[in-house]
């Protein structure tokens, strides 16, 4: 009984904060509602003009967020994996200053870093130009090509990727180091070692990631609103900025409530299949 | 049964909680009104002012506000919204805490006049003996339907060729003329941009070897966004007359655009839209760019800058015109002091109140005296750094005799035909498509989309 009440805080934030909003916007998705007019009841008809594509918009923003999800998610892995394993190389000197420099742009708010990266992407006086000319390489038009555009967020994301990084590193320090000297007792290689004790011993750390990852990719937004609005040719046109779009400068929040409950519904079925998958490569020490 | 009380309890208790959260919150909402009316006085009136605009134009604003209160008694409360402003009022009008007068893009301000949010300025206009509505430009009104009128525009900006006047001495070329019946020609305008356009080696683009990949300079910037100035010199417009057709789908329209890209893709004299990215604001001043095709809002930054300016008229395609843009200041509908709004709205469009905006460049005034009179056009349009020699003849005396609307104030639908075209356009600004392609790639998509005009 004084548990629920000592709970009842977060309860009643979830239910007013979360639960309300939510079925609200699930009715709101099945009305006509221009946050102008009193919504009206319209059935299915917010779906069935997304799915027939009469929103010209629709198939596009998911192919292009699709592409960013499946570029992101494994290469963020691969990369903050790596990161947190150099960072907890023995060998490594002043690996706390490394720690809080790969930290460092997860606190710079999205806003300033996607200034930053303006600059670095510039076509013509940009760092990444430059470089690629002083090494005689031809030049890219970084997000101002519908070809590259996607490929260049994703990579100014790995930059922000701190908070991954940080989750691998305390994963790997709690790999027990018994089991590695047992391994070098039996004459096992560093390979050996990373490809049979690392790597089984951080899958539940990596399927973590992989849920939050994806979840958070699927999401991408703020690079669009600031960098590109969508563009070239709706090239960079997420899903969220779709949503946002149709939202807050069309004024549709009928619509725009059903396209988010689809992202929602894709998140859940993409996590689903996750955990589904889990038990054939997820090993748990604590189930042995 | 011992359960079943407790469950009870912490549904009871859950409640009871909930019932007093949302009593605190109302509670603190409606505090001075309810205090106000306890004294038995009159409620003090508190008018919410929405407004955008850089730092010169919140203080200004803001001074007039207040000069406003001192003069009415009547309280204002200036809430600046330097960016995401549409963003902010959408939700500020969903949950029902919408100011009470305030600036709003044209798009959102006439589909809501439309569902019925905002005021309906007719009604006050008649019954305001100081008010005549002839007073005021015939171009500034936002008209829904003949006899509903939700907005008048916040100022006049008309658009015509800025330039930098001693690269045009030093290249030898003729200063654009400021006489709408001079204008320049396409033909020369292009020949005289060809000669302000030189490479590393200081070859203009008229030279043989003149390399177009080492450009130092260019003779004009003509930012895509102003295409309509061009569109309308060659007697197209966003939409067909009768209101049903794709205008920018039709020759003239295809044919300004073309030549528009042509100006960087061909001539090579005009920045693409790539390197316009990496131009500064103050192309002109460090000689970047000679001349740059703008909005009369430009003057104001220009006239801060240290260098030569020229105005002239816009180079002509078929007629010399130009554009008559603006946005809409409206009064929504959910003001619980629509009397005072109105005061409010009166004392802002008057240029007297706004003057330090009309003489920095920023706006052109509202009322009709203010071009005719040579005592007030002496006030803003002469004699300051904003308005440089010719100002009078090739902005003012243009855009009000031969400026036309662009389609915010009049095409409905037009955020959304936009979100189509604009991504078109981006293929034609990029050089990848000719404008006819791209246009009437699009026009199948945009037709269903058009609903015509409003207030007709």
């Amino acid at each position: 009984m004084a548990g629920i009440l000592f709970a009842l805080p977060s309860i009643l934030g979830l239910m007013l904060f979360v639960m309300l909003p939510m079925l609200a916007s699930l009715l709101l998705s099945f009305t006509d509602y221009r946050i102008v007019n009193t919504p009206k009841f319209i059935g299915l008809a917010n779906y069935i003009r997304l799915f027939d594509g009469t929103d010209p918009y629709f198939y596009n923003s998911l192919w292009v967020t699709l592409k960013y999800v499946i570029l992101r998610v494994p290469l963020g892995l691969v990369f903050s994996f790596m990161a947190a394993f150099l960072l907890n190389m023995q060998f490594i000197r002043g690996k706390s200053v490394f720690r809080t420099i790969f930290y460092l742009p997860s606190i710079v708010p999205a806003v300033a870093s996607s200034m930053i990266w303006l600059w670095l992407f510039s076509p013509d006086l940009g760092l990444f130009n430059s470089f690629l000319e002083a090494l005689n390489l031809p030049t890219l038009n970084w997000l101002y090509s519908e070809q590259t555009v996607v490929p260049s967020i994703v990579l100014m994301s790995l930059w922000g990727m701190g908070s991954t990084i940080i989750i691998f590193l305390a994963g790997l320090q709690g790999v027990p180091r018994s089991l590695y000297e047992a391994a070098t007792v039996d004459g096992a290689g560093a390979l050996r070692k990373f490809q049979h004790i690392t790597i089984p011993m951080m899958t539940p750390i990596i399927f973590f990631n992989l849920i939050m990852g994806s979840i958070g990719a699927f999401q991408v937004f703020t690079e669009a609103l600031i960098m590109t609005q969508g563009g070239p040719n709706n090239a960079s046109l997420f899903y969220n900025y779709y949503i946002y779009r149709q939202a807050f400068q069309f004024g549709e929040m009928g619509q725009a409530s059903a396209i988010a409950w689809i992202l929602f519904i894709i998140i859940l079925l993409v996590t689903v299949i996750f955990f589904r998958t889990s038990k054939s490569w997820v090993f748990y020490e604590s189930e042995v | 049964m011992n359960k079943a009380k407790r469950v009870a309890g912490v549904v009871l208790s859950s409640v009871l909680t909930i019932s007093l959260l949302l009593t605190g919150c109302s509670d603190s909402g409606g505090g001075p009104e309810a205090q106000g009316g306890k004294n038995g006085q009159k409620e003090p009136v508190t008018l919410k002012f929405s407004f955008w605009g850089d730092t010169i134009e919140k203080k200004t604003v803001t001074e007039a506000l207040e000069r406003f209160e001192q003069e009415t008694g009547i309280q204002v409360e200036p809430m600046h919204v330097p960016a995401d402003y549409l963003t902010k009022m959408t939700t500020m009008v969903a949950g029902n805490v919408a100011p009470d007068l305030g600036y709003l893009s044209s798009g959102a301000a006439l589909s809501w006049g439309r569902d019925g949010k905002l005021l309906n300025l007719t009604p006050f206009m008649e019954n305001d003996p100081d008010f005549k509505k002839e007073d005021y430009l015939d171009q500034i009104w936002y008209e829904i339907e003949p006899g509903n009128i939700i907005a008048m525009s916040t100022a006049v900006e008309g658009y015509g060729l800025m330039y930098n006047k001693d690269l045009l001495l030093e290249a030898g070329v003729e200063l654009p003329p400021t006489d709408a019946n001079k204008a320049w020609d396409w033909d020369t305008f292009v020949e005289y941009a060809k000669k302000l356009t030189l490479d590393d080696q200081g070859r203009n683009a008229l030279d043989p070897n003149f390399n177009p990949d080492k450009i130092r300079q260019f003779g004009l910037q003509y930012d895509p966004y102003n295409m309509m100035a061009a569109v309308v010199s060659n007697g197209g417009n966003f939409l067909t007359e009768d209101g049903t057709g794709f205008g920018l789908a039709r020759p003239e329209a295809i044919e300004a655009i073309q030549k528009l890209a042509d100006l960087m893709y061909v001539h090579h004299v005009s920045p693409t839209p790539l390197q316009t990215k990496n131009m500064p604001d103050t192309a002109l001043q460090t000689k970047k760019v000679a001349m740059t095709v703008s909005g009369n809002w430009a003057l104001q930054a220009f006239a801060e800058q240290d260098f030569n300016l020229g105005v002239g008229v816009l180079p002509k395609l078929k007629e010399s015109n130009t554009l008559l843009d603006g946005a809409p200041t409206v009064i929504f509908k959910s003001t619980k002091h629509p009397e005072e709004a109105w005061l409010l709205y009166k004392y802002m469009t008057d240029p007297e109140s706004v003057l330090p905006l009309i003489e920095g460049g920023l706006w052109m005034p509202l009322k009709k005296e203010w071009y005719t009179n040579p005592e007030l056009i002496n006030k803003w349009a002469a004699g300051n750094k904003a308005h440089p020699e010719g100002y009078t003849e090739a902005f003012m005396k243009q855009t009000i005799e031969n400026g036309f609307r662009t389609p915010g104030f009049e095409v409905k639908n037009l955020d959304k035909i936009n979100a189509l075209v604009t991504p078109a356009l981006d293929l034609v600004w990029t050089g990848k498509q000719k404008a006819e392609e791209a246009l009437k790639g699009v026009e199948p998509k945009v037709l269903p989309l058009i609903e015509g005009y409003y207030g007709r």
